[in-house]
């Protein structure tokens, strides 16, 4: 029997267990347990949209369910809405309250977003608070008393809820097994690196936080009816989130069924204590609990009992271990010649005189040190141009602004013809630029070929809905991934390959992108001369195709090989430009490259 | 014109205060990154301490602040040992979480300790004022104010001329490097989070006699310190004097025109403003950032 019908066996059963409780057994005790377990549970695994998928982590997701609960209880004590309407309203308003709150994150990054989350929740909190008029303030809002009859108990809480649990967790599969949740583990692992490849990583985010948002809205106006009475500082209390994180990290993060494990644990146990400890004390101890768990979950359990279940079974078990891919041999002979690789046709129609990259007047100031002073330059379609210069010549800095990684207020950037330099990353992208980096870069939880088929030429909302890989992407990434000899390792983690093999792969991820300009960080630096060799070859091919190539290389060699013209870069300017003989005998090249080690005595620098 | 040149001088006075009182965050978030969401908790245990000091031995809490220093960078010291330390190691992204989760457990066991009432030190100072002309001066603010910028110039130079304050913006700029000359980044910071948490004993001591406490407002202090540090941008003890002012008298305007009530808003709604605009600060530069590719 294998893994997967255990655990569908499994769910089945518990799904089926929590339809039949209330009809088998009239505990009311266990039923409100139960719909305060669906809250959270629904609360974790919307957070877990963007905490665990993106890596996003939020301290406000209480915030979602008090804005659906007033939403609720306004709705209804004044126009007299139903709440299993009103919720919905609920939920439509936390969307557009996710959607105002991930403009934030449109500049900023990790600790940056928590910072918000906590500060949305705390200002939510005073706004319920002084806007009494609307709110009913600390005074508290009343919700109408529900008019079913008894004999019903708390099914027209419970069955909503748990229908509404079914259908988060449905969400919650199929993003993680869409390109939307493939872009978010990109982000996750490397969010620059994911705008370079053309991915929107803003419309990931506000998608992904809205998605979760809206769901715990809702809930949170279920749950207004049920408790039937609203006040500021318990609906909008940071302990709810506390708990929400909590479930959250303690059942395991980024996977479906983590959040749910652990509000399932968490509330049972929150529950045990409101009802066993008393006294004046209780908060205060309840507090130390929580406070302690989510400390030592953090602390000793950081990854969740889910995943590290997993793999204590996976170790128990080597049996079941995914066949581990034969290494293959690095200079196995395949024809590189008939690569398909860059798949080029669209860069290929642009050949001829049409220049592909060019670059005029760059500037880029740190301060006083102008890393990137006046540059000027060009590279052809079907041409492969060189750029070398000393350590610290602004290179990379260069590559970063053409790239966009670094903004830049003066100068000029253009793609065939497309001027890009007010543009943001995944633009440039888009318009045919692309870029690999000084050590490679890929996603260390997307596998080998979902790494290869991340990146967007262009963006499309239904594309964010197919399959994380899609069938046609899979046999283009398979012949891509068999010429370049990594078949074997399309499905493990870039973490199995070697160096140089992810090189290969980090190539091979942007030639996905069918770029005009490729911009090339030291692609041969640290790789055996045969693997250096193959990648000589595919830069060639990439020219026959015409994609104008950008490489920044400090082996002399190579590059005369390769480049049909070089610049030399020093102190920020370009200072000749060339064949590779030509600028090697330039006076002021060699100048630049022994100058600083050969000029013992102390020379004038202008201040 | 007397109602604002007055919202005026509250509000650079309590501004001080905030600048102060946000010194320990600053610290570790501009040197390491780190932001300690338990610098309110930090804040109220010295207030608390400092109230224990005043309430059994009468001990002005300005006197007291000096004293609650130790106990609060032996804490600081024990953080980083215990928590910071090895979540760094783990996972860095959920060091955030790691220290609220701290915030909490310290304010459930200040509520332990000294149980969930308001406490407040009352030194002879706390109700006077000065006055002049027709505006008036309250003692206790003035006091305080002048407490902050005196240990704000102290830290400030500490950090700018010391052998330990080179080592902490050398671990902070370029570990690797540090490393190299023999600077130890793990133990610079130990030293960073043990000086950070000190230094709120003395936000904690202009808090126990400027405003009433419980054990649960803690969360007040941490969205208030937050404020200041991102309003003055990352580490810049500068910036963040000038953020405290500014907040300090925007509170204060807000409380004289719109109501005191809008006033407790300010802080939180400064930060997602300044978070969506300009995030690196209102008074920092964008740096290069790329050194290390």
């Amino acid at each position: 029997m294998s893994a997967t019908t255990v655990r569908r066996a499994l769910i089945g059963a518990a799904l089926a267990l929590l339809v039949v409780l209330p009809i088998v057994s009239d505990n009311l005790y266990y039923q409100n347990m139960l719909i305060l377990t669906f809250v959270l549970a629904i609360g974790a695994s919307g957070w877990n949209i963007m905490g665990g998928y993106a890596g996003y982590i939020s301290l406000g997701s209480s915030a979602f369910i008090g804005l659906g609960a007033y939403t609720t209880g306004i709705l209804a004590t004044r126009y007299g809405v139903s709440p299993f309407l009103g919720c919905l309203v609920g939920g439509l308003v936390c969307a557009v309250a996710a959607a105002a709150l991930s403009l934030v994150t449109r500049r900023t990054r990790g600790m940056y977003f928590v910072i918000v989350t906590f500060a949305a929740l705390q200002l939510l909190g005073v706004v319920a608070t002084t806007w009494s008029s609307f709110t009913g303030g600390s005074q508290g809002l009343a919700l109408p008393l529900p008019t079913w009859s008894l004999t019903y108990q708390n099914w027209p809480f419970y069955y909503p809820l748990l229908a509404l649990l079914v259908v988060t967790v449905t969400v919650s599969v199929l993003v993680r097994r869409s390109k939307l949740g493939l872009g978010l583990f990109a982000i996750q692992d490397d969010e620059d690196k994911a705008t370079g490849l053309g991915i929107r990583t803003a419309i990931y985010k506000m998608t992904a936080f809205v998605l979760g948002g809206t769901f715990v809205g809702v809930a949170g106006g279920i749950y207004a009816y049920d408790v039937a009475f609203l006040n500021t500082s318990a609906v909008f209390d940071i302990v709810t989130s506390v708990l929400i994180v909590l479930a959250a990290l303690l059942g395991g993060r980024g996977t479906v069924w983590g959040p749910v494990l652990g509000a399932f644990i968490v509330e049972p146990f929150a529950s045990f204590t409101t009802t066993n400890i008393g006294g004046a004390d209780s908060g205060a101890i309840r507090l130390l609990l929580f406070g302690g768990l989510l400390g030592a979950v953090v602390l000793f359990l950081p990854r969740g009992v889910l995943p590290t279940v997993a793999a204590l079974v996976q170790r128990a078990r080597p049996d079941v271990d995914p066949p581990r891919a034969k290494p293959a041999d690095e200079s196995s002979s395949t024809s590189i010649d008939q690569a398909p690789l860059a798949a080029g046709s669209e860069a290929a129609a642009g050949t001829g005189s049409v220049t592909a990259l060019e670059v005029h007047h760059l500037v880029k100031a740190f301060g006083g040190v102008r890393a990137v002073d006046d540059v000027d330059l060009s590279a052809p379609a079907g041409s492969i141009t060189g750029l070398i210069g000393p350590n610290g010549s602004g290179k990379t800095t260069l590559f970063n602004v053409v790239d966009g990684t670094i903004a830049t207020r003066s100068g000029r950037i253009t793609v065939r013809g497309r001027r890009l330099e007010r543009q943001g990353r995944p633009a440039r992208a888009h318009a045919g630029l692309a870029r690999t980096y000084q050590l490679p870069r890929l996603f260390p939880s997307l596998s080998v070929i979902e790494n290869i088929v991340l990146p967007e030429a262009g963006f499309d909302v239904g594309r964010l809905w197919l399959r994380r890989v899609t069938t046609a992407d899979r046999d283009r990434a398979m012949t891509v991934l068999a010429d370049l000899g990594l078949a074997a390792y399309a499905d493990t983690s870039p973490a199995d390959l070697s160096y140089g093999q992810r090189k290969l792969v980090e190539l091979a991820q942007v030639l996905w992108l069918n770029p005009a300009v490729v911009l090339l960080d030291e692609p041969a630096a640290g790789i055996s001369p045969a693997l250096a060799q193959r990648i000589a070859a595919m830069i060639r091919l990439l020219r026959e195709q015409g994609v104008a190539v950008l490489l920044v290389e400090h082996d002399l060699a190579f590059l005369s090989s390769l480049c049909d013209r070089v610049y030399v870069m020093a102190a920020g300017r370009i200072i000749a430009r060339g064949t590779v003989a030509e600028v090697s005998s330039d006076p002021a090249v060699v100048d630049a490259y022994l100058g600083d080690s050969v000029a013992l005595a102390p020379t004038e620098v202008p201040a | 014109m007397i109602e604002l040149e007055q919202a005026l001088i509250f509000g650079a006075l309590i501004g001080g205060v905030y600048a102060l009182m946000a010194t320990g965050l600053s610290l570790t978030f501009g040197v390491m990154k780190i932001v300690n969401m338990a610098q309110g908790a930090f804040l109220i245990l010295s207030a608390y301490l400092c109230y224990s000091l005043w309430s059994h031995f009468g001990i002005d809490p300005l006197l007291g602040a000096f004293l609650v220093t130790v106990p609060m960078a032996l804490l600081g010291l024990l953080l980083y040992k215990l928590v910071i330390e090895r979540i760094q190691r783990i996972d860095p992204g959920l060091t955030i979480v790691a220290t609220f989760a701290l915030a909490i457990i310290a304010e459930a066991l200040i509520a332990l300790a000294w149980g969930p009432n308001p406490s407040e030190t009352t030194p002879g100072y706390f109700n006077q004022s000065f006055r002049l002309g027709s505006l008036v001066v309250p003692r206790a603010q003035l006091y305080a104010f002048l407490f902050a910028l005196g240990v704000t110039v102290v830290l400030q130079v500490t950090v700018k001329r010391s052998w330990l304050g080179h080592a902490i913006t050398a671990a902070s700029e370029n570990v690797e490097g540090a490393r190299l000359v023999g600077v130890e980044p793990a133990r610079v910071g130990a030293w960073i989070f043990a000086i950070a948490t000190a230094s709120t004993a003395f936000g904690g001591a202009a808090l126990s006699f400027l405003y009433q406490f419980t054990p649960d407002s803690q969360d007040v202090w941490i969205g208030l310190t937050l404020s200041v540090v991102i309003l003055g941008g990352l580490g810049s003890v500068p910036g963040a004097f000038t953020a405290g002012l500014l907040l300090g008298v925007t509170e204060a305007l807000t409380s004289t025109y719109v109501s005191v009530r809008w006033a407790t808003a300010v802080p939180t709604l400064m930060i997602l403003v300044v978070l969506t605009i300009r995030p690196q600060g209102l008074f920092t530069r964008m740096t290069r950032q790329d050194a290390a590719v």
